[in-house]
């Protein structure tokens, strides 16, 4: 059990730049979420928490101790690889029982402790198999298994679940997060699945190009975006951000449609985000505007409304049971205590 | 005509051509063994003596018996070496390695010489007069300089192990760096956060994994290592006495230069006993079912 500390860390390969000058305090027992698109350097700093790769600048803490120098071996973290790792030529049993062996764990030990991580994953009746006997779901059991055979002070997963099929990634997900709120052992968990990021989290941090753009709580990266590529990358569907300005109180989209009374100075350029819960729908003329439906899809348990502002489309959430057709007018309302001004050059919040 | 008797049609040339080129050459080989097959006595081709040269081999000739032990200790020297010092060439060069670039290039090049290229420039290189050891070690060992290599038997020998193991590592580099990076690295770098130090990733992960390529490279050498001839022709002939005679220059020697074409026929059939259970272990691993 311990804090994981990142100072001031970075990593380049030549001009390129990976992970760039970042900080993060990761609490004990924390389950910490990176987040963000491919490239982003949210794999690049899990892999120099296990000394896999060398920063080429910052510090990194395990507990008390600056692992910097240390091999993968001597830092005392467990990892799940997204293609899982598993040793083809080693039973389920031998995979999972590699790291204490390896430790130099007593022999007598080893067989009652592989039993029970294996119990924990459900996996007790494949120990004798090989990992390409497995369904995918089960090998991804056994990386889980491999990592909690023995308490290490950090957890790392790397993309765990981004090789299951959607429906088992869900139980798994499921499964994760009921073990680890068992385990209570730091976990830093990588992804660009936001809803994983959301469900699994105790904090996320979202990155881009290297920078750690927000870190908070699922809550705060949901409901107080930071930035526009927050805004944008968390949500599904991701947040309506519509280009316009503000003046007398009031927001116009950039074709001067008037959208919402606004606690805002003027401002001549301006992104508005509103999520699509956020967006009410009524009948034609009862909202606030009315506009064309561009399209509507039904998904069961809601109906989505993309709708046409002038040139920009967004997509309003309406209830269940609502139907209606392509070009249908309908009105619109949004809800005031859920609007987010950004600053389109800057990229920033603006607080209103 | 049906595509049925089709295809046998154009499979037809080939099947002529190995059977020409290899399989008459090979039951007529098994036939002059039976004989008393003497290029010098009209007529002996074709006197049929049963397994009398078989026997004359095992019993009557130690010079069989030495070639049998030249060429089991060449192999086994050759093999060896040539297997250990590509592996730890293929570990520094594999992707990850720490040599790797061009390296791997300037590496292949004792490939691109010919068996008989090899042994001629070894000769050359350890001439006891104007060779390159002998200018080496006049200036950094002066006692070893006036060492006639190539006569003593046990030097002589040994320098053409070095040959052949020289000429063949490139090769079987290049066949096991393939085999390296057919590793899954994650497997690789599992262990390592798992605990294990580099030699036990070496020995428990790396090796294993290996394995199936490892089995194909040592059989393939063995079998090259077997049928050694041209390089022990051109750098010691068989010599000094029979001290490098492998198999191949033993049959050699006596079907050409001293005739008896039977008796090296029956020689010739004796080795085709290992190198057909190689043969056999090799097929076993490549067409292995995964």
């Amino acid at each position: 059990m311990a804090e994981v500390i990142l100072k001031n860390l970075s990593k380049r390969w030549g001009d390129f730049v990976g992970v760039d000058n970042q900080s993060l305090d990761i609490h004990d027992k924390e389950f910490l979420v990176l987040l963000g698109p491919s490239g982003c350097g949210k794999t690049t700093t899990m892999r120099m928490i296990a000394g896999l790769e060398e920063p080429t600048s910052g510090e990194i803490w395990i507990g008390e101790r600056q692992v910097n120098d240390d091999l993968p071996k001597d830092r005392d973290v467990a990892m799940v690889f997204q293609n899982y790792g598993l040793y083809p030529h080693m039973t389920i049993f031998d995979n999972i029982a590699y790291p204490l062996k390896v430790r130099g764990t007593p022999k007598a030990e080893i067989r009652p402790r592989v039993e029970r991580a294996a119990a924990q994953v459900e996996l007790t009746q494949f120990l004798d198999r090989k990992p390409k006997a497995l369904s995918g779901g089960q090998r991804q059991r056994v990386a889980l298994a491999r990592a909690i055979v023995r308490t290490p002070k950090v957890f790392l997963m790397d993309e765990p679940l981004s090789n299951l099929d959607a429906k088992l990634r869900v139980t798994m997900r499921a499964e994760l997060k009921h073990l680890s709120r068992e385990l209570k052992v730091t976990t830093v968990y990588v992804t660009h699945d936001q809803i994983e990021a959301m469900t699994l989290a105790d904090r996320v941090a979202v990155m881009k190009h290297g920078i750690i753009q927000q870190l908070g709580t699922p809550d705060e990266i949901y409901n107080d975006p930071a930035n526009l590529f927050v805004a944008g990358f968390i949500g599904s569907p991701a947040m309506n951000l519509v280009r316009g300005r503000i003046e007398g109180g009031q927001f116009l989209t950039e074709d001067g449609v008037k959208l919402s009374p606004i606690a805002s100075e003027d401002r001549s350029e301006v992104v508005l985000g509103v999520r699509a819960d956020d967006i009410n729908v009524h009948e034609a003329g009862e909202g606030d505007i009315d506009a064309p439906i561009y399209a509507f899809e039904n998904t069961g348990e809601a109906s989505f409304l993309t709708v046409e502002w002038g040139d920009q489309r967004v997509i309003a959430r309406g209830d269940r049971h609502l139907r209606k057709d392509q070009d249908d007018v309908v009105g619109l309302s949004l809800n005031p205590d859920h609007l987010y001004l950004f600053d389109p050059n800057t990229e920033k919040r603006i607080r209103l | 005509m049906r595509d049925n008797t089709l295809k046998y049609v154009l499979v037809l040339p080939a099947v002529l051509v190995v059977f020409a080129t290899a399989i008459w050459p090979l039951m007529e080989s098994a036939r002059l063994s039976a004989t008393v097959g003497r290029l010098n006595r009209p007529g002996s081709l074709d006197q049929y003596i049963g397994l009398e040269n078989y026997t004359w081999a095992f019993f009557e000739e130690p010079s069989f018996w030495n070639s049998v032990w030249v060429t089991g200790v060449y192999t086994l020297l050759t093999v060896g070496l040539t297997t250990l010092l590509a592996l730890g060439l293929a570990l520094l060069l594999a992707p990850g390695g720490r040599l790797r670039s061009g390296v791997q290039t300037l590496l292949i090049l004792p490939f691109a010489m010919s068996p008989a290229l090899i042994g001629v420039s070894f000769r050359f290189m350890f001439n006891p007069e104007f060779g390159l050891f002998d200018a080496f070690f006049g200036v950094v060992m002066p006692p070893l300089a006036d060492v006639s290599w190539l006569a003593d038997p046990t030097l002589a020998f040994a320098v053409c192990v070095m040959a052949d193991v020289w000429g063949w590592i490139p090769f079987l580099t290049l066949v096991l760096i393939g085999g390296l990076a057919s590793i899954p690295q994650d497997t690789i770098e599992a262990a390592q956060v798992d605990g294990a130090s580099g030699w036990r990733v070496f020995r428990d992960i790396t090796l294993p994994q290996l394995g199936p390529v490892l089995a194909v490279v040592i059989i393939l050498k063995s079998i090259f290592s077997l049928k050694t001839f041209d390089q022990i022709f051109m750098l010691t002939n068989g010599g000094p006495g029979t001290a490098t005679q492998t198999l191949s220059h033993y049959i050699y020697f006596n079907g050409m230069k001293y005739g008896q074409i039977g008796y090296a026929a029956s020689v010739a059939w004796l080795m085709v006993i290992p190198m057909i259970l190689l043969t056999y272990l090799y097929a076993k691993y490549v067409f292995r079912k995964n």
